[in-house]
């Protein structure tokens, strides 16, 4: 027994999800599950509290005390895709992540992190509160055992050896030690009242008495015997999903559980050194949906850096009704290759300053309003540029006695008091796409004193034309 | 009138009048009759230009194409913020510009442009930003012009915003402002406000299509 485990319990997993996406704190708001075919309290927040309701109450009752109660029924599948995505997020702190949905539990092997992280103990405490953060009410412990950590977690404990979880577990009382109520039962019929009791019994007495499975779990409790628990796999994509409870009518109302959704996406990320490239975000509308992407330029995960494009992007929103609910996937999480930074905290690479930048102005502007500049080898000074992505190579050809403004298109102009520098300069191509022409550029100078590119055109359609200004 | 005193020559805190201040480094801007006149020997880094050609097309663009070249060639990004007609890329690269290093960007008013050109202000370290944030009366005023000030000197960059000739008599945050017109025998330049004491005659420069015989050799 040599590993360190870390557990985190969420106790009250559906009514954080409930609540910790509306702006109402004091919501007298209760979690409703059925019992026996009959709807009972689940879980309620400390307003619903006040009033009265307690957990276990029929729904009836509850709101006989407490007649504005608002009922929320457990969702257990929303449950479970929650203890995933907390699992991925968990992920950046463990390679060694498993969940156990039955108790709303993820298990971390922390042993191993140790180094990079610290003692258990201040791990635990930021592992918390960062859950906090995201809005979760986390109890955390950690101990030798996945199971031992689970118990150590009700207390917020860290059980750092052997030798403390033997003394630990002697001191719980019976029913502490999460045994199934028949075995419970059946080791009170017998008089046992303490878990001390328990545990000092030899072993074959207690193989004889209670059967191999409770031993087997004793075992696996004190770290006798292994405890292997299936290692979550991270996926390949990422969905999450918030209702938002109520209805937003303003894009500025969404930052702030988009931001809760792009941290807790980022922790993700971190986890299992990933970034992307693209995130997308569906808002689902009182009527219709709206959607928005944030592109980057090279995989990330910097909530900032998102948190800057989604703000740019809802400061010019328009909701064309009310928003409901919001879905944030990403299709193809990328290895994410941390940019190299230089002494003074300068990245190395001068195209990867730019990005966040780029990519500020295309949230903005929209994604055509940024672009390179490039050429191709055309005679047509109308084909022969192009704007390719930025930073883009491109085979254009150098000629400096080119104006360094083009007029596009090229207008009409008039050209009576121009006065002609040089030229003319034959350009006459194009019969083999359909874009025939046959022109005689001049420079000529206007009244003003700037230096133009003129052209008479000959075909196919006869006149004088400005394509250039020297400028 | 008496000469100055002869105590304590290049001390801090003494500052004549003739002295010019060199604090800014500067880029050359290629032309050097201009870069004797600029203070610093060419254009400030970390701080914002302003070009104030009598039209649009003088030669303003031309003027700043040599310093294009050098940023460009070091590595630096030069991003043309919504400029009036197209940059055309043979000519651009006949200057001897990168053409990898020029991004531009297309803004639907004054707003954006200005807005555009802080965030490329305020990016990547080093390199030159060119705005044409239009001819809005009040679009381009002191404050927002401020801020490109700042951005330009947080960024390390040298901003060019190039305004209406209209703009030379209200105040500019800008530490340099240069007027622009042409005549017969080229581009004349006057320095409208500038860091220290300045010359106040234009200077002359020929563009490449002026005639040799009236204008400056620009080298």
């Amino acid at each position: 027994m040599n590993g360190t485990w870390l557990a985190a319990v969420f106790p009250h997993l559906a009514l954080d999800l409930a609540t910790r996406d509306t702006a109402i704190d004091d919501q007298a708001l209760a979690i409703t599950e059925d019992m026996r075919g009959r709807p009972v309290v689940a879980d309620c927040t400390a307003t619903a509290e006040q009033l009265g309701v307690r957990v276990g109450m029929t729904v009836a009752a509850a709101l006989a005390v407490a007649s504005e109660l608002v009922l929320c029924e457990r969702q257990p599948g929303a449950e479970a895709r929650a203890l995933q995505r907390l699992a991925a997020w968990a992920y950046q702190f463990s390679g060694q992540v498993s969940l156990e949905p039955s108790t709303a539990t993820l298990y971390l092997e922390i042993g191993g992190s140790r180094r990079l992280f610290g003692a258990p103990g201040p791990l635990r405490e930021q592992l918390a509160h960062d859950l906090g953060v995201l809005g979760y009410r986390a109890m955390a412990g950690t101990a030798p055992t996945p199971a031992a950590a689970r118990l150590a977690a009700r207390q917020g404990l860290d059980i750092d050896s052997a030798e403390q979880l033997e003394r630990y577990l002697a001191r719980l009382p019976l029913a502490a030690l999460g045994l199934e109520p028949s075995e419970l039962r059946a080791l009170r019929g017998m008089g046992f009242r303490h878990a001390r009791e328990l545990l000092r019994l030899p072993r074959p007495d207690l193989a004889r008495r209670l059967g191999p499975a409770l031993l087997e779990r004793l075992d696996r409790l004190r770290g006798h015997r292994p405890d292997p628990r299936p290692p979550w796999r991270p996926p390949e994509h990422y969905r999450a999903n918030l209702d938002l409870g109520t209805e937003v009518h303003e894009a500025s109302g969404l930052v702030f559980p988009l931001q809760r959704m792009i941290r807790e996406f980022c922790g993700v990320l971190r986890g299992g050194d990933h970034g992307v490239q693209s995130v997308d975000i569906e808002l689902r509308l009182r009527e219709g949906r709206q959607r928005l992407r944030l592109g980057l330029q090279a995989p990330g995960r910097d909530e900032a850096r998102f948190m800057t494009l989604l703000r740019e992007r809802l400061e010019h929103l328009q909701l064309s009704s009310p928003a409901v609910e919001i879905t944030l996937q990403a299709s193809r999480l990328l290895p994410f290759d941390a940019p190299a930074t230089d002494l003074f905290g300068d990245s190395a690479d001068i195209d990867s300053c730019l990005d966040p930048v780029l990519e500020r102005l295309r949230a903005r502007l929209g994604d055509d309003a940024v672009s390179g500049l490039g050429g191709v080898e055309e005679h047509r000074p109308e084909y022969s540029w192009r704007t390719p992505a930025p930073g883009a190579d491109s085979p254009c050809p150098a000629l400096p006695h080119r104006p360094a403004w083009l007029c596009q298109p090229p207008r009409p102009c008039v050209i009576a008091d121009y006065q002609v520098l040089a030229g003319p300069e034959r350009i006459e191509t194009g019969w083999w796409d359909g874009r025939d022409c046959r022109r005689d550029y001049y420079v000529m100078r206007d009244p003003h004193g700037a230096a133009l590119w003129v052209y008479r055109e000959y075909k196919p359609a006869p006149g004088w034309y400005l394509h250039g200004i020297f400028g | 009138m008496r000469p100055a005193p002869r105590v304590a020559p290049g001390h801090p805190l003494v500052w004549r009048g003739g002295q010019r201040e060199h604090t800014l480094p500067t880029l050359p801007s290629g032309h050097r009759a201009l870069d004797r006149r600029l203070p610093g020997g060419g254009w400030p880094i970390g701080a914002l230009t302003e070009l104030q050609p009598a039209r649009a097309g003088l030669g303003e663009f031309w003027l700043l194409l040599p310093a294009l070249a050098t940023i460009t060639g070091q590595g630096g990004w030069c991003v043309l913020v919504n400029p009036p007609w197209l940059p055309y890329p043979p000519a651009l690269r006949g200057h001897g510009i990168d053409l990898r290093r020029l991004l531009q960007v297309r803004t639907r008013n004054t707003a954006e442009s200005l807005w555009a050109c802080e965030q490329a202000l305020r990016g990547a370290r080093g390199g030159a930003v060119l705005a044409w944030p239009g001819q809005a009366r009040d679009g381009a005023g002191f404050a927002r012009l401020r801020r490109l000030q700042l951005a330009a000197r947080d960024g390390r960059k040298s901003a060019f915003v190039f305004r209406a000739p209209g703009a030379a008599r209200s105040s500019t945050p800008a530490p340099l402002c240069l007027g622009l017109d042409a005549d017969d025998a080229g581009l004349r330049i006057t320095i409208l406000k500038c860091r220290g004491h300045h010359d106040t005659r234009p200077i002359h420069l020929r563009r490449p299509h002026d005639s040799a015989t009236t204008a400056t050799a620009p080298h």
